[in-house]
């Protein structure tokens, strides 16, 4: 504990003094780093919190295939595990199965190697978007990022434990420090997603080991799916016969069954676990309200779709009255998003541009995303305005 | 134009908020919770377990701020019962559905970033 106040304490005495420069775009800002907080490793993040550390990647990051870990969002719930030796942490596989088995980091690098490149989103990512507003992280665009994850499959470490056939659900447990009596964060998923030759026990991100705030030394990677099936600081694999019983299964990470009025509360009885992403696009330049010269203007963007693939992404001009197929980018991969561009020769005015994402579900970004008590799955056609002089 | 006049004028443009500017220039580094009489009893009860900044950003009807400082007592808040009703009162009075706009400070580059909208001139 006296490590983490010190690791906490020497985060919030490296910020400093307010600023003017404290909250503009990156690309507005030059060398002004008095103004921002300093997050070692983090790059230009928008601060939703830092105790406990929650980072949103502001838009215009959003130029590239792969996110850089430093431009890669960070969620936590708690407060991070206190640094530990990786030659002390240990794995447990428990729970439905004949053979308990505990693994050593090393003893997880020696089995077979697999990457999977997951775009990553946090469930409540655009819950600052909701009318009403709902509680909890405030997030706006950027609590997704795409990453290429490496590491043992969780099958081939459920195998060694030889599940029994009783065992219905896999959970995780993670190092996260709980605070007061708040639940632990603790989450499972179907077994049947769990032997998915793509779903890890990821030890990298980009080719390098994890990070501290993205879960070092092991992650659970469930990839599609939201962010928070995604267990950080990994310890404990446990077997179950049925779903997971804790906050974070029920009340929390649940979506109503049927369309909720905003402000609206929910019975626990009509709402399911949250599971798979949503098909979203985000325009990552022009950036909102930006004023730009008249002349060829390439809008440019994300776009995903979970356990689905994007099949196009549509421009609007005009206020959505019409829209145009973007290009997609040539990287792809079953869970990752793509880029897409879409050039325009602008005239002087002001512009209302839109995206708008089409999955192979036949799914399409609505113009209001479903209100739901807790903010999850946001993904409304996204949206900015421009000036052109 | 004077020499003093043209100092006068750059000074004014520094100063002044670009349109394409969001208005996120009023963010603080450091957030605490605002003056008034449940003020310290917020700041002990809340701020043990988590920074100010996370009550901070919330726009939330005291309804919803009633359930969510019921469910920091049931997960080890500390708010005298005499003290439940005013707390609440702070939190929706402070950070309610009708306040400003909250915008959250960036954290430091690590190298100097200059991005800027792709387009190319005809």
């Amino acid at each position: 504990m006296d490590s983490r106040r010190t690791f906490l304490k020497t985060l919030s005495g490296a910020a400093v003094g307010v600023a003017a420069l404290a909250g503009w775009p990156a690309w507005a800002q030059t060398t002004e780093q008095s103004s921002s907080i300093n997050l070692p490793g983090e790059d230009g993040m928008i601060v939703r919190s830092q105790r406990f550390l929650d980072l949103e990647t502001s838009v215009e990051y959003f130029d590239s295939w792969l996110t850089p870990v430093s431009h890669f969002f960070v969620r936590n719930h708690m407060h991070e595990p206190v640094e530990r030796n990786a030659g002390d942490w240990r794995l447990t596989v428990g729970g439905e199965v004949d053979k308990v088995s505990t693994f050593s980091l090393r003893e997880l690098t020696q089995l077979p190697v697999h990457s999977v490149v997951n775009t990553l989103e946090c469930a409540g990512n655009g819950r600052g978007f909701y009318r009403p507003q709902v509680p909890g992280i405030q997030w706006q665009k950027g609590a997704v990022g795409t990453a290429r994850f490496s590491g043992p499959r969780l099958a081939d470490i459920l195998h060694r434990a030889d599940v029994k056939s009783s065992g219905k659900h896999v959970m995780f447990r993670g190092l996260d420090e709980v605070p007061g009596k708040v639940p632990p964060f603790i989450r499972s998923i179907p077994i049947e997603k769990a032997l998915d030759s793509d779903t890890l026990i990821a030890t990298h991100m980009n080719g390098a080991p994890l990070t501290k705030h993205h879960g070092f030394p092991a992650r659970a990677l469930v990839p599609g799916w939201i962010g928070a099936a995604s267990c950080k600081w990994l310890e404990e694999i446990k077997i179950l016969e049925s779903e997971f019983v804790g906050n974070f299964m029920s009340p929390g990470y649940r979506f109503p069954n049927q369309v909720v009025k905003p402000g609206d509360s929910v019975k626990p009885e009509d709402t399911h676990v949250v599971t798979g992403l949503n098909v979203k696009s985000v325009i990552s330049g022009p950036l909102d309200g930006s004023s730009l010269k008249s002349g060829q203007v390439t809008v440019h963007g994300i776009a995903w779709a979970g356990e689905a693939d994007i099949v196009k992404v549509e421009i609007s001009i005009d206020g959505g009255s019409s829209w145009n197929p973007a290009t997609l980018g040539r990287e792809q991969s079953r869970y990752a998003w793509r880029l897409w561009t879409f050039s325009w020769n602008a005239k002087r005015g002001d512009y209302l541009i839109q995206s708008r994402a089409t999955d192979s579900r036949g799914r399409a970004q609505p113009m209001e995303a479903a209100w739901n008590p807790s903010g999850y799955l946001y993904n409304a056609i996204d949206q900015v305005k421009i000036h052109v002089a | 134009m004077s020499h003093k006049n043209s100092v006068i004028l750059l000074v004014l443009i520094a100063l002044s908020t670009p349109a394409w500017i969001p208005a996120q220039n009023s963010a603080k580094l450091n957030e605490e919770l605002p003056a008034g009489a449940m003020q310290q009893k917020a700041t002990t009860a809340c701020l043990e377990c988590h920074e100010a900044r996370i009550i901070v950003q919330q726009r939330l009807s005291k309804a919803v701020w009633t359930k969510e400082v019921d469910k920091m007592v049931k997960w080890g808040a500390v708010v005298d019962a005499n003290d439940r009703d005013a707390l609440i009162d702070y939190l929706s009075g402070n950070f309610g559905p009708g306040q400003p706009e909250y915008s959250a400070p960036r954290s430091a580059q690590e190298k100097t970033t200059v991005r800027s909208t792709r387009q190319t001139s005809k």
